[in-house]
């Protein structure tokens, strides 16, 4: 009989992109997801062990074969679309809103964001890296976003509670939050009353 | 006066680096160590309208948001001169609204940045299929330019040649090597990056020569030691040097 581990090495070669354990347990009646996490272990087991190019990567709620970074300047001269392809700054920001407090709609990520989002927000549906959720309550039923499955894969995130939380945010914010609590504490709103 | 807003001038500032006018305040604020939660609204007012005074050069919306929040902060400012009614505690600070926005909008920016970093790391880890294959173009993908008068100027040349009288007979004194026209032609590469068929064939003058070096020039071609051009049918053939030189491999 073939190894569990055989089985599942040869879905995630097979694979383009990422499966999940319950794909991948489907591919044998003895696997279910408690096996195909084993499997998946040892195998990674093995990888660091023969010092593999590749190994396997958790992204999007799935499983995936990738090179190890290390490798990426050797890749990188392979790459078909030259200097691609990162997200501008205001569609880093959009998105970082909408990814900690979605379902969100246009006019929340304006009045954070303090301009128009109309176009960014275009952009990363086109991009597939936010999608419609559903509607809001209010005038007109304005659409409210969110983030895809794909922007989990795009940022290497298994789910979205991979996000950075904001103890991990770098020290000017942890400081002001500090602050901030202070702040709450000494006064009522938050701010002195010094001019 | 205070210490500059941005160390290259004191207000030369290009908009075009800020992703709107909360960016452009955060960044006045935190570079002047300005505590966020007693902005002096009057300084920083002026340093914002100082900063903007290019804003014609921005497209109208863009330029817009940053007139928004000039006029916010000038209304703060006229806010902050009055005094509050009374020993009201419930009385808010006019800036409390403004410090709440920066304060997230600060908070989203980094944020931000932490996405920025896991989409660099992401981009260094590859999936299967990222190399691609690079397939020949198919033959009927190429243009195809080849007119009715080359094929009847091919034809004219055919019918030409046949009633030309014949020598080949008379020249079977030796045998040809492919071998020798292989060197042919790699001495003449070796003086020019390309050359001429014709070129080549002309001293030898006889068909068998012109076969032969036809012949090597192909297996030097399959070799990748020359590349083979003709730009249309029956027009001048080239050989050129191959571009990279791959030795023996």
């Amino acid at each position: 009989m073939i190894r569990a581990s055989r089985v599942i090495e040869a879905l995630l070669f097979a694979s383009e992109s990422p499966l999940s354990p319950a794909d991948l347990a489907r591919a044998d009646e003895a696997l279910d997801e408690e096996r195909v996490e084993a499997a998946i272990a040892e195998l990674r087991g093995e990888y660091d062990r023969d010092a593999r190019a590749f190994t396997i990567y958790e992204v999007g709620g799935g499983y995936q074969l990738l090179t190890r970074p290390e490798f990426a300047p050797v890749l990188e001269r392979f790459d078909s679309v030259p200097g691609a392809q990162r997200l501008s700054g205001p569609a880093l920001e959009t998105l970082a809103i909408l990814a900690y407090r979605q379902p969100v709609g246009r006019a929340e990520v304006e009045e954070i964001r303090g301009v128009g989002a109309g176009g960014v927000l275009k952009t990363l549906q086109e991009r597939g890296l936010i999608e419609v959720v559903g509607r809001g309550e209010g005038l007109g039923r304005p659409l409210l976003y969110g983030t895809t499955q794909f922007f989990l894969q795009h940022f290497g995130f298994r789910s979205l509670d991979d996000l950075p939380r904001s103890e991990e945010l770098p020290v000017v914010l942890a400081r002001r939050e500090q602050r901030k609590e202070e702040a709450d504490g000494s006064t009522a709103a938050g701010v002195s009353q010094a001019g | 006066m205070e210490a500059p807003a941005v160390q290259a001038g004191p207000f030369d500032i290009d908009l075009d680096r800020f992703h709107g006018p909360l960016d452009l305040l955060l960044h006045l604020i935190r570079n002047q160590d300005i505590d966020i939660f007693d902005i002096p609204i009057s300084k920083i007012t002026q340093q914002f309208l100082t900063a903007i005074r290019n804003l014609q050069r921005l497209e109208l919306e863009r330029a817009g948001e940053f007139l928004e929040m000039a006029a916010t902060l000038v209304r703060i400012k006229a806010q902050m001169l009055f005094p509050r009614r009374g020993d009201d505690d419930e009385a808010e600070d006019p800036r409390a609204d403004l410090v709440r926005r920066l304060l997230e909008y600060e908070h989203f920016r980094e944020a931000a940045r932490l996405l920025e970093r896991a989409e660099r790391e992401r981009s260094r880890i590859y999936a299967r299929g990222f190399v691609e294959v690079r397939p020949a173009p198919k033959l009927a993908d190429l243009p195809l330019e080849t007119t009715w008068d080359e094929v009847q100027s091919a034809l004219g040349a055919l019918i030409e040649r046949l009633n030309a009288p014949e020598t080949v007979h008379h020249v079977r004194g030796r045998e040809i090597k492919i071998d020798d026209k292989i060197h042919e032609i790699l001495a003449a590469l070796q003086l020019a990056r390309r050359v001429e068929f014709a070129q080549i064939v002309a001293p030898w003058g006889t068909r068998l020569h012109a076969v032969a070096t036809l012949l090597a020039s192909l297996e030097l071609a399959k070799r990748s030691m020359v590349r083979v051009r003709q730009t249309a049918p029956f027009a001048a053939l080239w050989i050129y040097r191959a571009k990279q030189e791959r030795e023996a491999a």
